[in-house]
């Protein structure tokens, strides 16, 4: 049905002889992307979860005697997180596991455009569900602050920086899916793949500096010395595409992390951001080398 | 023998089989018409238990299908070439098969063999081209030896060769007094070899009749011909030029 | 049926059988059982690289330690097995062989048990041997004597078993081995994490109930009593863990058994 009412359009863009557009790849790849169920779905997750975990979270400080409103703000994004890196491993794998590829490929034979086409795709439907999923979290910490009486200022100190952080973040976590995704052109592999980058990895280098984690409660644990040195466990973790990527979330005046170098948010988003450039790049070798079958 | 009594199968809203009946019974073989999204596959889905009916009954040999003690010597399957995980080899995934009923190796490498398949016994299902897999399909309907064949589209992707040796094969085992059901959309091969046809549109029935009776009473030249003056109304998806032709 | 020699039909035995074929037969699931032991003691051995004597870690916690990588291991084996049927359409050959449907599920869960113990046997006896260096060279020794250890080295083996299966439950239940990897990570190793960071007695509390109380079956005495004396929830105590993981097991089992008892095959 829609092959008969799109083949005469089709031809007619063949007759003036141009290679597909930049533009049009991106307009294509947009509607492969919006055109599926599951990023809705994921995308309507995650803002849930951001929203409704950062409100549980900032109720369960609110009695704290130092509560302050805004630091509770990205604590939804703890689990809001495996959204966008779920989607993005999705739509970059998917174009792989559902054939969908050879439609494509056949169609913008150049392949890379695709690839960052899809990228930026990806990129755009993640800005616009880390936007919600900030909103939502904004929305969580206002019932906490009320019973306070507590003004909730976005502008001031570190709060504009740790907004724009947190949807940079999201962002962020999207885009280093897609490029596991179009990497691996698998699901599941991807997905194992990037879940134990962001989330296992963190966990176990946790182990090794404490003790007590795996066999005690982190609760117990006395404050480690803040001006120790860093560890090799501390460097090892700061350079997790997760862990450097959550610094975005952070205010620049909070300090390091225990053991890690001082990468600030800023740091913290340039290594999230070389994980993406690196494995993208490594895609777009391996999509121009290896045959796509 | 396969019995469908008033058969009605919705999803939701959607009405995809309703109140069929028809009957394909043993030494004929039947084939099963009708345009795409008719119920086709959904009736034969059924009548094998993979999907439940709203209402209407469906039995091979007088039951129902999950209650067939012995389902692969009862009913021999072939739904979708698709139904292999593709990392498994072709020899594996009926040997897994075979398991269930206790069926022996021997009869494994007899239907590879039977189906042409010998040499790519050992090679994962996932390299196979579409032709491969529908001989592995049908391998897998053929392992139980059973009294009862539903193919759906077993010639589809098949090579001239593969297409003989299917018309073949299905005359044979209704020769042997087997019950065959069959769909395709292909009319030519069907006036070839089926000796009844259903046609159903839109969930319903629109004949049930021996070939030769259905070109007649149509007064039409062919079942082709008969058939598509059956499912004018029946159509669901039809381009331009089809639907501009039969007005 | 009436002890016949040749007994025709689908029985309990027979789909067991076919079940065990369809596992070992996929190479994807060799690699990765393989790959799960690998990552056990490699993980283990990198570990016991970061223990100091006088640490508080004991001899097994450094034998067991790679276990919070092999879940993950263990989760996917059970995931693509459980939604494997129904993503690659076997679904429909395995469905029409046995059409009363349970008796597959009853298979896939003692096929999978028996990978994972297999599986998990192998991992522990590699990072046995991956940490002789550092169990030796100063690090804890294993100590029998100590209590609680020989059930610690146990745990492991049934900690990654009981995961494998809560990853057949969602993958058979979700069909779908994405969907079924996300929620296990979250249930039974994040979403313990995260709960850890707001200490309290609602969290506590959910966090003894999550599959990742598990974890607990891979601890001796002295571990368990210290994580009960720091919770301010339930405290769980020897076997509560174990309890915890076996419940959420059945339950998920159940799950999906009622959605393929009920629902449509695809």
């Amino acid at each position: 049905m829609t092959a008969t009412t799109a083949t005469p359009r089709a031809v007619e863009g063949l007759s003036a002889t141009r290679r597909p557009a930049f533009a049009r790849v991106l307009a294509s790849e947009w509607t492969k992307l919006v055109s599926l169920r599951s990023p809705w779905w994921t995308a309507a997750v995650t803002v849930v979860v951001g929203g409704v975990i950062t409100f549980l979270s900032a109720q369960a400080s609110s009695g704290d005697p130092g509560f302050e409103p805004v630091d509770s703000l990205s604590s939804g994004l703890m689990l809001a997180q495996l959204g966008p890196l779920v989607l993005g491993v999705l739509v970059g794998a998917g174009e792989f596991r559902t054939g969908a590829f050879r439609s494509t490929y056949t169609t913008v034979p150049r392949r890379w455009p695709v690839l960052v086409a899809q990228s930026l795709a990806v990129a755009g439907f993640a800005l616009g569900t880390a936007v919600l999923t900030t909103v939502a979290s904004v929305v969580g910490i206002l019932p906490a602050a009320a019973s306070r009486d507590l003004p909730v200022d976005l502008t001031a100190g570190d709060a504009p920086a740790l907004v724009l952080g947190m949807v940079l973040f999201l962002v962020g976590l999207a885009l280093l899916g897609h490029a596991l995704g179009a990497l691996l052109r698998r699901t599941v592999p991807a997905l194992v793949t990037a879940l134990i980058l962001v989330m296992i990895l963190p966990i176990a280098l946790l182990m090794a500096s404490d003790p007590l984690v795996a066999g005690g409660d982190p609760a117990s644990l006395a404050a480690p010395d803040p001006a120790a040195a860093p560890t090799v466990v501390g460097t090892l973790n700061v350079l997790l595409p997760g862990t450097a990527g959550g610094l975005l979330t952070t205010s620049a005046s909070s300090g390091p992390m225990d053991g890690s170098p001082d990468l600030g948010p800023v740091g913290g988003g340039l290594v999230l951001a070389a994980w993406i450039v690196v494995l993208l790049a490594a895609a777009a070798v391996r999509l121009r080398t290896r045959d796509v079958r | 023998m396969i019995e469908v009594e008033a058969l009605s199968k919705r999803y939701g809203s959607t009405t995809a089989v309703d109140g069929l009946t028809f009957t394909a019974r043993p030494g004929t073989v039947t084939g099963f018409l009708g345009p795409n999204g008719a119920g086709k596959s959904t009736t034969m889905r059924v009548v094998v238990g993979l999907e439940r009916a709203t209402s209407g009954r469906a039995t091979v040999d007088g039951r129902r299908f999950a209650d067939l003690p012995a389902p692969l010597h009862a009913v021999g399957v072939m739904l979708d070439a698709r139904s292999v995980h593709p990392g498994r080899t072709a020899y594996a995934h009926l040997l897994a098969m075979a398991r269930t009923h206790g069926i022996g190796k021997a009869r494994v490498r007899e239907v590879l063999a039977q189906t042409g398949l010998e040499s790519a016994a050992r090679r994962r299902a996932g390299t196979f081209s579409l032709g491969m897999g529908q001989r592995l399909g049908i391998a897998g309907a053929l392992l139980g030896d059973p009294a009862t064949l539903i193919l759906d589209e077993p010639v589809n992707g098949l090579d001239p060769d593969g297409v003989l040796w299917v018309r073949r094969l299905v005359r044979e085992l209704a020769a042997e007094g087997r019950t065959v059901l069959l769909s395709s959309h292909l009319m030519h091969e069907l006036a070839l070899c089926a000796d009844r046809v259903v046609i159903i549109g839109r969930g319903r029935l629109l004949a049930d009749a021996p070939v030769q009776e259905i070109v007649d009473r149509t007064g039409s030249g062919s079942l082709e011909e008969a058939y598509l003056q059956l499912t004018t109304d029946a159509v669901e998806y039809r381009t331009d030029a089809a639907s501009g032709g039969a007005r | 049926m009436r002890g016949a020699p040749a007994r025709r039909g689908v029985t309990a035995g027979r789909v067991l059988s076919a079940e065990s074929t369809k596992l070992v037969s996929v190479p994807a699931h060799v690699w990765l059982a393989l790959g799960t032991v690998v990552v056990a003691a490699v993980t283990a051995y990198g570990l016991g690289l970061f223990v100091r004597p006088g640490d508080a870690r004991s001899g097994s916690w450094v034998v067991t330690s790679g276990f919070v990588l092999a879940q993950v291991g263990f989760l996917v084996l059970g995931a693509v097995v459980g939604s494997g049927e129904h993503t690659t359409g076997t679904a429909r050959a395995t469905f029409t062989a046995v059409p009363r449907r349970l008796p597959v599920l009853g298979a896939q869960t003692v096929v999978v048990a028996a990978a994972a113990l297999v599986t998990a046997a192998a991992g522990l006896g590699a990072s046995w041997v991956a940490t002789a260096g550092v169990r030796a060279g100063g690090g804890p020794a294993v100590d029998l004597a100590v209590p609680g250890t020989a059930r610690a080295l146990a745990g492991f083996v049934l900690a990654s078993v009981a995961v494998a299966l809560l990853g057949l439950g969602l993958g058979a239940l979700l069909r779908r081995p994405a969907d079924a990897i996300v929620g296990g990570i979250v249930l039974a190793v994040v979403g313990d994490h995260l709960l850890a960071a707001n200490p309290g007695p609602v969290t506590d509390t959910v966090r003894a109930l999550l599959p990742s109380a598990g974890a607990r079956l891979l601890q001796d005495d002295a571990a368990l009593a210290a994580l009960d004396d720091a919770t301010r929830g339930p405290q769980l105590g020897t076997g509560g863990g174990g309890l915890v993981v076996a419940v959420w097991v059945v339950v998920v089992l159940a799950a999906a058994a009622y959605r393929l008892g009920r629902h449509d095959v695809r």
